[in-house]
């Protein structure tokens, strides 16, 4: 094939040398069948190569980006992502939002990331006072109360400790807590976003406490945040003693200001909120504080009046990622063979299995794990599915643990838990995938 | 718990032995099986990490690590202890002695606090309402549920639902207000309670908390909050820890399910009553940024155009000597010799198009008048 000079004078805007089709006939039949189809681009998803009959510009067209100079490698010294990825990004909603957004949360686009690691900046972000910005040299860690040697250290000496590195997923315990009463948001991203997972690194409390000496009648620990909220947690022993962590790496680098830099406790599979950020101070005693967060908030109301308090572990928990509202099947084929994907997790162990059902959670097959399968942390699953068009199915994952937790259906969830508990909802999810392919957020229910 | 991992362990080698054995000799890609349960299959080279006896599993670890004989830090001062250990416990433990009055509580609250909390702590400005009433009323609401659009729901303000006063006090110094938090003296926290107390038509040693009420430490730990019963598991007085540990052993206390895998349901799991429930009207859409899975380029918001910015970063590098064989920046006569053709048209465009090595606009993405201010900058350079 022949390619044509390009002069000074050519005034292509879009800066691309063009092969010459080789007849003119050619290039008049591509004309028309791109106007024949155009009414079927636009029924297409954006994101499709455009499906015309005939040559793609994509291949017989020089790309720009392949005839000039990319960015010099002094651009963006810290990376950015694509900028044709703006739209993967966290969200918020006026509903979650108090205090002009800093007693409020912004919610990770789990549609859109893959495997089983959140990227940072797309790691879901919660604050009580807004995103404080600690100054690292004068970060101060206080560990104190019933400990025979209290101590205080800077971030270098709470770093030269020895450093274990771990991937766990960390939850609002509100994570679908808007829809108690019905399916309140045709969106993944915001039924099921309030959680994100990363790659910790840092330090098990128990490796510090060998040294400070904890005395047998301590039985809680305080954990409290150096943000203008000071935010406070009461957390039992057994945990502190198990897998507790306080950490300051995050998926490789230092971890954001959002997620409590320079250092935040880790309580794998418990609560975010347990997980507080900014950490100051640790304080041992015999009995358990009322901090305002595990007792007027995070506490889950029963219809019998009874409010659960100091709750802890995010419950076995399941969703199908795609197909999901945000990622529809409309542009699928009848026949084609596609892969349903969704994630798992649970706070009380590790995913053992996840079931996927096609009528709404009535009758169930076994799905299969796929990649790492971590404790408390996210689990891929996968399904193969062929798919028919004009076929309406209720897609529903149901996970188990293998602490032997297994998600309720939403009748057995809110026959115990009512509908006012706002917290720790496992219920199962249902995406109504419509004849057309469209994916509605619905729930089967009483 | 040792003997487990061990056996867990023999399970999975087994396995390994047995995958590798059966299929390497095929030479087939094993897609699972290492560190599988043969029940629970993985794909994807997947391996399988279990907890036992609900603690995190079998991570790799250096057990030197966990013996100890680090020195690290050093031990706080009293004066440190003294202005961090500042929490307060239901048993008033931490609580400072200090006084307040509910009139002096009004008006640090109309200066301070109604902004946000508004009249007599209704709410509404964005921030939680502190009252509804009286408590007591109000904590009868809190077997409420709304599974009508029309029923009411339980209210769960400070007054009707909170277990201890001690959380208030505790959360006004240190949090509120909200916008420069710790800047209340101890005395305003007490006059601050008392008045949130009064709207909440509280009782303390039998007494309503009046307008003309004074609210001291002594009084303060005589509180008993209308729904102190209302929490479970009861985490007050002995046996705290024991109460937790047994409370949540029981999935049904939190609405949980435990089954063995292989008798979970897998055929009529759903209730025969049970319908499809939909988002109405659309349900909540008040997404920012808005819903979208576009790839497409974001409109820029257009930087001031920096012309020396451009020129180090885009220009000097070819331009800053006659190394590059390119017209130096500032020597007029390399450029006088380049405008013989064409003028300083003829330059602009030749920049704008690229020319030999020289990347159109000098590889940069700026708008054709914006190049030719860079040029204009770069020709008379001093």
């Amino acid at each position: 094939m022949k390619k044509t000079n390009i002069s000074l004078d050519d005034n292509s805007k879009q800066n691309m040398t063009k092969f010459e089709p080789t007849q003119k006939s050619r290039r008049e039949f591509f004309k028309k069948s791109a106007v024949v189809s155009v009414s079927a681009i636009a029924a297409m998803s954006v994101l499709d190569p455009v499906k015309v009959f005939g040559d793609d510009k994509a291949i017989t067209h020089h790309a720009p980006w392949g005839q000039q100079w990319g960015d010099p490698i002094t651009k963006n010294l810290y990376g950015i992502p694509s900028a044709y990825e703006h739209n993967v990004t966290r969200r918020y909603t006026k509903l979650l939002a108090s205090g002009n957004y800093r007693a409020a949360i912004a919610v990770s686009p789990i549609q859109d990331i893959e495997g089983i690691i959140t990227p940072n900046g797309l790691f879901f972000s919660r604050s009580h006072g807004g995103t404080a910005h600690v100054d690292p040299n004068k970060f101060r860690l206080m560990i104190h109360g019933l400990v025979k040697k209290p101590i205080v250290l800077t971030l270098k000496e709470l770093k030269r400790y020895p450093s274990v590195t771990r991937t766990h997923f960390i939850e609002c315990p509100a994570n679908g807590g808007q829809e108690w009463r019905a399916p309140q948001y045709n969106s993944l991203q915001f039924a099921k976003g309030f959680m994100s997972c990363a790659q910790w690194t840092g330090v098990y409390i128990k490796t510090i406490l060998k040294d400070l000496g904890l005395k047998p009648e301590a039985k809680w620990m305080l954990s409290e945040g150096s943000d203008n909220s000071e935010m406070g947690r009461t957390v039992p022993i057994d945990k502190v003693l198990d897998d507790a962590m306080i950490v300051w790496g995050q998926n490789g680098e230092a971890l954001r200001p959002e997620q409590g830099y320079p250092v935040r406790l880790l309580l794998p599979g418990w609560e975010g909120n347990l997980c507080v950020k900014w950490l100051k101070r640790l304080e041992f005693a015999s009995e358990p504080w009322f901090a305002k967060e595990e007792t007027s908030k995070y506490t889950a109301l029963k219809p019998t009046g009874k409010a659960i308090q100091h709750f802890y572990a995010n419950e076995v928990n399941s969703t199908v990622t795609s197909p999901s509202p945000e990622i529809p099947w409309t542009d699928l084929k009848d026949g084609d063979l596609i892969e349903i994907e969704g994630l798992a997790w649970s706070g009380m162990g590790t995913i053992i299995g996840v079931d996927i059902s096609f009528d709404g959670g009535r009758s169930f097959k076994k799905a299969k794990l796929k990649g790492l399968v971590l404790p408390k942390c996210w689990t891929r699953w996968s399904f193969m599915h062929k798919y028919r068009k004009g076929q309406r199915l209720l897609l529903t994952s149901r996970a188990m643990d293998d602490a032997g937790y297994i998600q309720p259906t939403v009748d057995q969830e809110t026959e115990v838990m009512g509908v006012e508990s706002v917290y720790h909802r496992n219920g199962l999810e249902t995406w109504e995938v419509t004849k057309t392919g469209e994916v509605n957020h619905v729930q089967l229910r009483s | 718990m040792f003997n487990l991992d061990h056996k867990f362990l023999f399970v999975g080698l087994f396995l390994l032995f047995l995958t590798t054995s059966v299929y390497a000799k095929k030479g087939e890609y094993i897609p699972s099986a290492v560190g599988t349960m043969s029940n629970h299959p993985t794909i994807d080279g997947g391996v399988y990490h279990p907890v036992k006896n609900g603690k995190t599993g079998p991570y790799k670890i250096n057990e030197k690590t966990l013996k100890g004989g680090y020195k690290f830090g050093r031990k706080p001062t009293s004066n440190e202890l003294k202005a961090w250990d500042t929490d307060i416990m239901a048993d008033g433990t931490g609580l400072p002695e200090g006084s307040g009055t509910v009139e002096d509580g009004e008006e640090l609250y109309e200066a301070q606090c109604v902004s946000c909390h508004g009249d007599f702590g209704s709410g509404g400005g964005g921030y939680p309402a502190l009252s509804k009433g009286s408590g007591y009323n109000m904590q009868k609401t809190l077997k409420n549920q709304r599974n009508r659009p029309d029923a009411d729901g339980p209210v769960r303000v400070f007054g009707s639902y909170w277990p201890q006063a001690s959380t208030l006090w505790w959360y006004i110094r240190d949090g509120m207000p909200h916008t420069r938090s710790k800047t209340l003296k101890d005395d305003e926290v007490y006059a601050l309670v008392a008045y949130i107390l009064n709207i909440n038509e509280i009782k303390i040693d039998g007494k309503l908390v009046d307008d003309e009420y004074e609210l001291t430490r002594e009084k303060f730990l005589k509180i008993k909050m209308p729904n102190v019963d209302g929490f479970e598991p009861k985490i007050d007085g002995k046996g705290s820890l024991e109460r937790v540990r047994k409370y949540y052993k029981n999935p049904k206390n939190f609405g949980a399910i435990k089954v063995a895998y292989a008798k979970r349901c897998m055929k009529n799991c759903q209730k025969k009553s049970a319908k499809i429930v939909r988002v109405r009207n659309g349900g909540i859409k008040d997404f920012h940024p808005p819903l979208s899975n576009k790839k497409d380029k974001p409109a820029l918001a257009k930087d001031k155009l920096n012309v020396k910015k451009v020129y180090d970063e885009s220009c000097a590098m070819c331009h800053a000597n006659d190394s590059m064989q390119a017209p130096v920046a500032g020597k007029k006569s390399d450029w006088q010799a380049k405008m013989k053709n064409g003028g300083i048209k003829g330059v602009y465009k030749r920049g704008i198009k690229g020319l030999n090595v020289m990347p159109p606009k000098g590889g940069t993405t700026l708008s054709d008048d914006e190049f030719k201010k860079v040029v204009d900058y770069m020709i008379n350079l001093k």
